[in-house]
């Protein structure tokens, strides 16, 4: 086969997949603008189901209770999952290998087995010592234990990428421990934690199974709330919701696409000959 | 025995260590009972093979690492204990270490900013020590943008400008090529001799410590083998060890001596020489062709193989069943070929004799 | 010396609220519900006294009226179903990685970010997607009447094809993404060595290209098929009840309140599936891509 049938080939392969890739979220968008309730016949333009979704009281709760869920869960996973990584760090000339297979076993555990575990347990604990019932806090609680080992190797990760006698130039200039945190580890860091929190955020967003059984009467997220709608049948307002949370994911998309060119436009390296 | 003060008057050296120890994991000695004088305002070079233990005594005098026994005293001030970033000694890293996530004037003004100097102070200084070390126009770029020499300078600045009693520098030419390694050698000397600093340098590169130190020190698996001056121990080094670092080739065993000789594979060597059953004989002391006939040792060799390096010819000979390196300065002398027999000449003056 | 004590309260203090976290709400969760599964099936399906094994013996399918293969058949396809997705997820991969790789630079970005973008929204929604395409009625499932794929007014889902494509479409970027990266580090020597040795285009992607992407292989295996083998939702909303997997077996017997014994026996069938399948591809990983961690 010729080189350029080869180019030609990748390319048809190429828009079939983006084609593949974005068939099922552009039929959402599409019929969330249906004048009439069918997902099968287009009939006509409308913002109906979106003038629904802002009158309805349960999808702005559902919303309301996926944000908050999302940012608690997010800030708290960054402190604690940034301490752990770098203990974790710090610590690794030590025999620390159970520790990475602890914060391995949130990742591996498949969603479903997490979820259910999370919540006989929570139901027990209710029953015997009349807290953590299931609500927002158990949520939080489940999405935090879920979110800390990403967080944690994010941060490992940045802080293995560093030369090591930076910590030592960091010492021989003065610094106290203090000062080496605030003024060396926490700027160097920054990155690793911006993006550990977008990254639990949107495991957060995303997830539906854990949210689902740890979740109480009066916590539903949005996620949560398509699932009990759709049972019935997948519906244009349904459509509505899940057009306005592509969207989102789609502005971050972009946000972080921006984040990744700016610094390139300021770090070309100046070589010089002499020097 | 009164120990120095905290606080105390400065004494004429800057840096005492005396009887330091420090091992690592299985009992390895990384350094042994060292016992070590540098004086305030000397370039004092460490040097030695990959391993001797010079980082890690660099280490011990920064405070990085606690020696397990003996004493280091800087300053004037005893540093049992006292931990780096309370030492008025500084680093130049080898990997120089600059901070990423600040620019060049924000790396050099660290230091500073950790003590708490003023800010219009730290800009003064900073700016002051970017003109001498010559990045002043490097201050407000990225370290990411800079040189291998450039964060070299930067790592330099970021040091000297804190005014220590002691810099360190660790293998902090090594990283460069050797055009621009010349010239930063010549530059740190003069940096050196402008500023008054006390120095301690390491490299295991003998010719950049001859070039570069008033003093040194040759260290073999954690001890001190030699200190002196450049020309001391190049010339009259104390121990093969010493010798055949600092690049000697020329070994000959001395079999048996008299009141007027030695004897060795070479022959009879007529002249008063040293103690010791190994000769040391110097390549440029060897002389060859017409200036053999000032010597008191002459014979006939065979030119085995001729390197030019410009400035000198080296020559190896096949004399008498032993192998020699000679080297002379090139002054139009016509050049030797591979398999020439030449006059070959020894005298007991540039030698020097080794115990084994 | 107080030094290495000091040292090691700093490494209690900084890793311990992490490690509480994760050994409270998760593995003393997880051992609860492993130990259930040894516990009888009470009133409500809720786990009483005494000790007994009735669960995995009604997990084997030793039923009341004798034995019924639906639990095998259930575990035999959640394996068949995973290994299916993955191989055609690799199908796909493969091209698109190497598709990327071959793009300018400055495009990589962009074509990276296409293609993993649609795994950030809610698994509900993109299988909402499909169920939308897939009713009755619509473009898609007329074509398939009219291929003879289905019958009249049935839509292509529930059905386990809607299932397949469902997994497929969730786990594809976690395949793109390692094998991308694999064809990145690709050493091109190589693939030159074997063209000026006279190898054919097959060959030389058969001898130098894919021995090199093998570690990249091995880390998308691992976070397709695991995954897709512990899949509820797709299952649930795509499969209706013609494509049930152990991990809606598991659910329902917590969901529907039936047996909560015999979810926790399905469960910690799937843990053990899932930590011994991540130790085989772990160690496959680590034999064929020499010493280089790829991901775990």
């Amino acid at each position: 086969m010729s080189e350029r049938r080869l180019a030609v080939g990748l390319r048809v392969f190429w828009y079939l997949l983006l084609a593949f890739l974005y068939a099922p979220l552009a039929v959402v968008v599409f019929f969330s603008f249906n004048a009439i309730n069918s997902s099968a016949r287009f009939g006509g333009f409308s913002l109906t189901w979106y003038e629904q979704l802002f009158s309805n009281d349960a999808i702005i709760g559902a919303l309301v209770n996926t944000v908050a869920l999302a940012l608690t869960s997010s800030l708290i996973a960054i402190v604690i999952g940034g301490m752990l990584g770098y203990g974790f760090y710090r610590y690794r000339l030590r025999r620390l290998s159970w520790l990475i297979w602890l914060i391995y076993l949130p990742m591996v555990m498949p969603d479903i087995i997490f979820g259910i575990a999370e919540m006989i347990f929570f139901i027990a604990i209710d029953e015997r010592l009349g807290i953590l019932a299931p609500g927002l806090g158990t949520m939080i609680i489940a999405h935090v234990t879920f979110q800390v080992p990403f967080v944690a190797l994010l941060v490992n990760a940045r802080l293995l990428g560093l030369d090591p006698q930076l910590f030592e130039a960091a010492q021989d200039l003065y610094a106290s421990p203090w000062q080496r945190a605030r003024f060396f580890l926490l700027p160097v860091l920054v990155p690793a934690i911006v993006s550990s929190f977008l990254l639990a955020l949107t495991l957060s967003i995303d997830d539906f199974v854990i949210s689902f059984f740890t979740a109480g009467p009066e916590s539903t997220t949005l996620p949560i709330y398509i699932w009990s709608a759709i049972r019935k049948g997948v519906t244009p307002e349904v459509n509505a919701i899940a057009t306005l949370m592509i969207a989102s994911v789609f502005v971050v998309a972009v946000i972080s696409l921006l984040a990744q060119r700016r610094p390139n436009a300021s770090s070309t390296p100046n070589r010089s000959a002499s020097s | 025995m009164a120990d120095p003060a905290v606080g105390g008057p400065r004494t004429e050296s800057a840096i005492q260590v005396h009887a330091a120890t420090k091992s690592f994991e299985r009992g390895v000695r990384a350094v042994d009972a060292v016992d070590l004088d540098v004086e305030a305002g000397e370039f004092f070079t460490l040097l030695g093979p990959s391993g001797c233990g010079k980082t890690t005594l660099l280490r011990l005098l920064a405070g990085l690492e606690q020696p397990d026994s003996g004493r280091i005293t800087i300053g004037g001030r005893v540093m049992d204990g006292v931990p780096p970033h309370r030492r008025s000694v500084n680093t130049v890293f080898q990997s120089y270490a600059l901070f990423p996530h600040r620019n060049v004037r924000r790396n050099i003004g660290f230091g500073l900013e950790m003590q708490a100097v003023a800010a219009a102070q730290i800009d003064a200084r900073v700016r002051r020590i970017a003109e001498l070390i010559g990045i002043d126009d490097l201050l407000d770029r990225e370290i990411a943008q800079l040189s291998g020499g450039q964060r070299q300078r930067v790592a330099l600045a970021r040091a000297i400008v804190n005014e220590p009693d002691v810099l360190l520098l660790d293998e902090p030419l090594s990283a460069l090529d050797a055009d621009l390694r010349g010239r930063l050698q010549l530059e740190l000397k003069r940096l050196q001799r402008q500023l008054g600093m006390t120095f301690v340098f390491v490299t295991h590169d003998q010719e950049e410590a001859m070039v570069m130190s008033d003093r040194m020190a040759v260290l073999d698996a954690g001890r001190i083998a030699q200190v002196g001056t450049p020309d001391a121990i190049y010339e009259s080094p104390a121990a093969l060890f010493v010798a055949r670092f600092m690049g000697h080739q020329n070994f000959v065993p001395i079999h048996g001596r008299d009141a007027h000789g030695v004897d060795t594979p070479l022959g009879r060597l007529e002249g008063v020489f040293g103690a010791g059953d190994q000769l040391l004989l110097r390549p440029e002391t060897i002389r060859l062709d017409d200036e053999a006939k000032t010597t008191p040792n002459r014979f006939e060799a065979v030119v085995e193989e001729r390197l030019y390096r410009g400035g000198t010819t080296e020559y190896r000979l096949a004399c008498e069943s032993v192998r020699l390196l000679a080297s002379r300065a090139n002054r139009g002398q016509p050049a030797h070929q591979v398999g020439d027999r030449i006059h070959v000449g020894v005298s007991p003056r540039g030698t020097t004799t080794l115990t084994d | 010396m107080s030094g290495l004590r000091r040292d090691t309260r700093y490494l209690l203090a900084t890793t311990a609220p992490g490690v509480f976290f994760i050994v409270v709400f998760l593995v003393l969760p997880s051992a609860y519900l492993v130990g259930m599964a040894f516990l009888s099936n009470g009133s409500y399906g809720l786990p009483t006294g005494p000790l007994t094994l009735d669960a995995f013996r009604e997990l084997a399918g030793f039923g009341f009226l004798g034995w019924s293969p639906g639990n095998l058949y259930t575990l035999i396809r959640s394996v068949w179903q995973s290994l299916l997705a993955t191989a055609i997820v690799i199908v796909i991969a493969y091209p698109a990685a190497y598709t990327i790789s071959r793009q300018p630079v400055r495009w990589r970005a962009v074509m990276l970010l296409a293609v993993v973008v649609p795994s950030w929204t809610n698994q509900v929604i993109r299988s909402v997607g499909w169920m939308n395409i897939f009713a009755p009625d619509t473009v898609v499932s007329e074509l398939a009447v009219r291929i003879g794929l289905t019958e009249a007014q049935m839509g292509l889902f529930p059905s386990q094809f809607a299932v397949i494509v469902g997994l497929v479409y969730n786990f594809l970027p976690f395949m793109v993404l390692p094998l991308y990266a694999a064809f990145e580090r690709l050493d091109i020597e190589q693939v030159e060595a074997a063209r000026d040795l006279f190898a054919s285009p097959v060959a030389v992607f058969r001898h130098a290209v894919f021995p090199q992407t093998l570690p990249g292989l091995m880390a998308g295996t691992v976070l397709v098929a695991i995954p897709a083998f512990g899949m509820y939702v797709v299952t649930e909303l795509l499969g209706g009840g013609k494509a049930t997997m152990i991990g809606n077996l598991v659910a329902r017997q917590f969901v529907q309140a039936s047996n909560w014994p015999l979810g926790a026996a399905g469960a910690i069938i799937m843990i053990v599936v899932t930590l011994v399948g991540l130790k085989v591809l772990r160690d496959l990983g680590r034999r064929v891509g020499g010493d280089r961690e790829v991901l775990l």
